[in-house]
C-alpha cells in the first residue's frame, strides 16, 4: 500500500476506472494556493 | 488536510481501497461551477456515473474523515433504493464509529433502510430509540422524534 494517496486528477479517467473498479469517486475540491 | 488528514496511514488505506480519489482545484471549470463549489476543502462522494450521494465542507480529522466517507458510499446505494447494500455499511458505521459526527445519521437513515425493505413502523421507533440512548443532542434525534409514537 503506497504511503499517499494517488490522486486521479481527470474525471474522465476517474469515472472510467470507478466502472471497471466498482468503486464510488471521492472528489476533492482544494485550494492549490 | 493535506498536514493531519490525507497523510494518516489509516485514511489512505481506507480511500485507496474503497474510493477512487479524484482531486480537482475549486476553480476548475467545468466542475466548479456544476457543482456550486464556494468554500474549500468541499469533498463530495459519487457514483460510476459521476452522480452526487454526499458532500461535506470544511476540514474533517481522520477520525471523522473516514466515517463521513462510508456515509457517501452507503448513500450511494440508499437512493437507488437498494437498501440492504446500504445497511451493510450504516452498520459498519454505528459499530466501529460510534463516537463519530456521522453515526447518527447512519442511526438515522439505517432506520429508513429497515423501514423501506420492510413497510412497518417499528424499525422507526427503534431508531429514534437508538438515537435517543446514544445521541440526545443530535440533530438527528431531532427528525426522528416523531417516531417516538409509532
Amino acid at each position: 500500500m503506497a504511503n499517499t494517496i494517488i490522486w486521479e486528477t481527470d474525471v474522465k479517467s476517474a469515472l472510467a476506472r470507478a466502472r471497471t473498479e466498482d468503486k464510488p469517486i471521492l472528489l476533492d475540491f482544494f485550494n492549490p494556493g | 488536510m493535506d498536514t493531519v488528514t490525507y497523510p494518516n496511514d489509516k485514511v489512505i488505506e481506507f480511500i485507496q481501497k474503497n474510493l477512487i480519489p479524484l482531486r480537482v482545484a475549486f476553480d476548475a471549470q467545468p466542475l466548479s461551477t456544476d457543482f456550486n463549489i464556494k468554500w474549500t476543502p468541499t469533498l463530495i462522494v459519487l457514483d460510476e456515473n459521476g452522480k452526487e450521494h454526499h458532500r461535506t465542507v470544511g476540514f474533517l480529522p481522520p477520525e471523522e474523515l473516514i466515517p463521513s466517507l462510508l456515509l457517501g458510499i452507503a448513500k450511494s446505494p440508499f437512493n437507488g433504493e437498494r437498501f440492504n447494500e446500504a445497511l451493510s455499511t450504516l452498520d459498519k458505521i454505528i459499530a466501529e464509529y460510534p463516537k463519530s459526527d456521522s453515526a447518527p445519521e447512519a442511526a438515522y437513515l439505517r432506520g429508513v433502510c429497515k423501514y423501506k425493505s420492510t413497510h412497518k413502523p417499528q424499525p422507526f421507533k427503534e431508531a429514534y430509540e437508538q438515537l435517543q440512548a446514544n445521541y440526545s443532542s443530535s440533530e438527528w434525534t431531532k427528525r426522528a422524534y416523531p417516531y417516538r409514537l409509532l
